[in-house]
């Protein structure tokens, strides 16, 4: 085991610097340079002078060719020090610091929906399998999961915060709290915050429902025609029993190596949804910094993604191997 | 076929057959696959369903095309520049040759330009604004600017279904060939090609998506098209490797190698048809995905430029007008993203049970 987890360590290492050094090259070759990107530098009254640019390029390495920037910026990083931002001019943990807390309440809010509806839809269609109720659960189902979210996002902000304006039903467009947040009294914030969530929420939450729906069935179908399923039929078990018991508690072993897998999208948030809803998430961050070229923090957001992605695909490989005693490292 | 003698086992049929002939039997499959054909049609007779360009007409004694105008602006018969139509024929074919005649499309409307009062005797120009929605002139209703969605939609049928097959096909083809190189190879290449693919895996799609098209300068359509494909491919690439590291251990291909076939026949004849059926799985869902992105893309303001329809720009036409209420420039180009979307997704998951040896027919 201790030998298998430091070969996937030290590959996994390798695999980052390659990331960061793809992304590096990619991002300095972009046209236009963080120091001509920020809009404010376009005013006249504003803008830098030649030894001011100098200086800021020195600063941040852009005078010296990208590789040995990289270099340099590879040995910050190993001493756990992202640079500041360019764009807002404040270290870029601490930015980083402000946008995880409201992706994460999209986003773990959204993951405890998902699993607290997907287990008893997918129990309930199988126990109902091939009934007529359940071949329109699953027509349905199988339609939300090929809507798009973002289309269901622009729907959704049509009919609540549109339509339905000036009604009870009527939700805010955009954003995570009102403009007058600061007056209201704590219970009436929470009620706000909570009201900005629902629409976002809903657009996180019905494809990966839908998804892992599919996946309890598909895995409890494969699991329901097992001996040992007859078995405890047989000995006279209950339904219940024999299905939550039995039958589901094996098939936790895909589950679980799902989980790994969706450990970086919990934090990564979602660039296109974030948008729409302006919603101020670490997506949002991440399509900011690649407009107005902020390379420290595009470096830095890849390299928690990749660190997460691959942490993820461990965490996986290794449940895998811990709830499932027959598969060994090799 | 045809000398079956009752001594000899009748031929089985073959796997591509019997696959089709599982996948025909998957109703909502075929209806989707329907769904794009009918797609296919719109995208290649999109100026002979909407457009004001004649799809044939005399005009001083010989006859011409100027819809093909739509595929390419060259192709537009010199003659009416020349003569002054100004991209309005119906009025002017009648003024400069009152002996000439025309076919029209279905709808007479345009992608490129509003149509505007007068163009016919007494025709109506486009409504816009808040008077722009569906009506009997306008069947999905207009843009802010008076263009008619109609025909942006029909006329960006053709980059829709362009943008999933090129960049598809890219990836495709970039997928199959690593992957099989890798996993034919082995050893120290697929070592090295695996890292290549666990690199691009790990990088968030839309981030190199994004990154890439920022270093173009002045992406085109065709532009997206490559790069959603040089991004795409790390799935396929996956899957033909393992499927190319199962295979090469197999008889029929000592059978080949012992028969002295070189690599490539190896690889190319022998190993790749017997490897293309799982792979054409992840193909067919690429394509949704492919389309996904296009118009994830045109909300984000990366989408195609301005003045070529498609569904994506419609879309985020829609969302900037979003609180007007004007509904008509969110539903039409929503329903039929997610139209073609399902149908790519019911077409992936048909081939993946009618191409799934475990569920084969038994007897054959």
């Amino acid at each position: 085991m201790l030998p298998y987890l430091i070969r996937r360590l030290l590959i996994g290492l390798l695999t980052l610097i390659l990331i960061t050094f793809v992304i590096y090259a990619l991002i300095r070759h972009m046209p236009g340079s963080p120091l001509d990107a920020d809009p404010a530098m376009m005013d006249p009254s504003k803008m830098p002078s030649k030894a001011d640019v100098d200086r800021m390029s020195a600063v941040y390495g852009l005078d010296k060719p990208w590789h040995e920037a990289y270099y340099h910026w590879l040995k910050n990083t190993v001493a756990l020090d992202f640079g500041n931002s360019f764009s807002q001019k404040k270290p870029v943990s601490e930015l980083i610091a402000q946008r995880i807390g409201p992706t994460l309440k999209l986003s773990l809010t959204s993951l405890l929906l998902t699993y607290l509806l997907a287990i008893p839809l997918g129990l309930v269609s199988t126990v109902r399998s091939g009934k007529a109720d359940e071949r329109v659960m699953s027509f349905f189902l199988y339609m939300l999961y090929s809507f798009p979210s973002f289309v269901a996002a622009l729907f959704l902000q049509l009919l609540f915060a549109v339509k339905f304006s000036g009604t009870w039903l009527e939700l805010p467009l955009l954003g995570d709290r009102s403009s007058n947040f600061d007056d209201m009294g704590s219970l009436e914030q929470v009620w706000d915050q909570m009201r900005h969530m629902i629409l976002p929420v809903t657009c996180f939450t019905y494809g990966s429902l839908a998804y892992y729906c599919r996946f309890v069935r598909a895995n409890m179908e494969e699991v329901i025609r097992q001996d040992y399923i007859r078995t405890a039929r047989a000995k006279g078990l209950g339904p219940a029993r024999i299905l939550i018991h039995h039958a589901f508690r094996n098939t936790l072993i895909p589950f679980v190596t799902l989980m790994g897998l969706t450990l970086p999208g919990l934090l990564s948030g979602a660039i296109i949804l974030e948008q729409i809803f302006n919603w101020p998430g670490m997506g949002q961050l991440f399509f900011f910094s690649i407009v107005s070229r902020d390379y420290p923090t595009i470096m830095a957001l890849t390299l928690m993604f990749s660190i997460l992605t691959l942490l993820g695909q461990l965490f996986a490989d290794i449940m895998y191997a811990f709830v499932d005693p027959r598969i060994k490292f090799s | 076929m045809g000398d079956d003698r009752p001594d000899k086992p009748a031929p089985s049929i073959g796997f591509w057959r019997q696959a089709w002939r599982r996948f025909r039997r998957r109703r909502l499959s075929m209806l989707a696959t329907y769904f794009i054909v009918f797609l296919s049609l719109v995208a290649i007779f999109s100026p002979m369903i909407a457009g004001t360009k004649p799809i044939v007409c005399k005009y001083k004694g010989s006859l011409y095309f100027p819809c093909m105008g739509y595929f390419n602006r060259s192709w537009e018969n010199p003659i009416f520049q020349k003569d002054r139509f100004r991209r309005i024929y119906p009025r002017n074919l009648k003024k400069k040759d009152p002996d000439s005649w025309a076919i029209w499309p279905l709808v007479y409307q345009d992608p490129y330009r509003p149509v505007r009062d007068n163009e016919w005797e007494g025709g109506k120009g486009n409504p816009y604004g808040a008077e722009g929605g569906p009506s009997r002139q306008n069947l999905f209703g207009t843009f802010k600017t008076g263009f008619d969605i109609f025909a942006s939609m029909i006329h960006g049928t053709r980059i829709a279904l362009l943008v999933g097959f090129v960049s598809t096909g890219i990836a495709g083809l970039i997928g199959i060939t690593v992957g099989a190189i890798a996993g034919y190879m082995g050893g120290k290449t697929d070592i090295v090609l695996s890292r290549i693919i666990e690199v691009v895996m790990c990088i968030p799609s839309l981030v190199l998506i994004l990154a890439l098209l920022a270093v173009i300068e002045r992406p085109s359509i065709w532009h997206m098209m490559a790069v959603l494909g040089l991004t795409g491919w790390t799935g396929i690439a996956r899957l033909t490797r393992g499927e190319f590291l199962r295979l090469r251990e197999s008889e029929f291909v000592a059978a080949a190698r012992s028969l002295g076939a070189g690599r490539a026949r190896i690889i190319f004849r022998h190993i790749l048809p017997n490897a293309l059926a799982p792979v054409m799985v992840p193909i067919a869902f690429g394509i949704a995905a492919a389309i996904l992105i296009e118009a994830g893309l045109s909300l984000l303001g990366f989408g195609a430029p301005p003045p070529n329809p498609s569904w994506g720009t419609v879309l985020n036409s829609g969302k900037e007008t979003l609180q007007s209420g004007y509904w008509w420039q969110l539903v039409f180009p929503g329903i039929a993203i997610f139209l073609t979307v399902l149908a790519y997704n019911l077409i992936g998951e048909g081939i993946q049970e009618a191409t799934d040896p475990r569920l084969a027919d038994p007897g054959h």
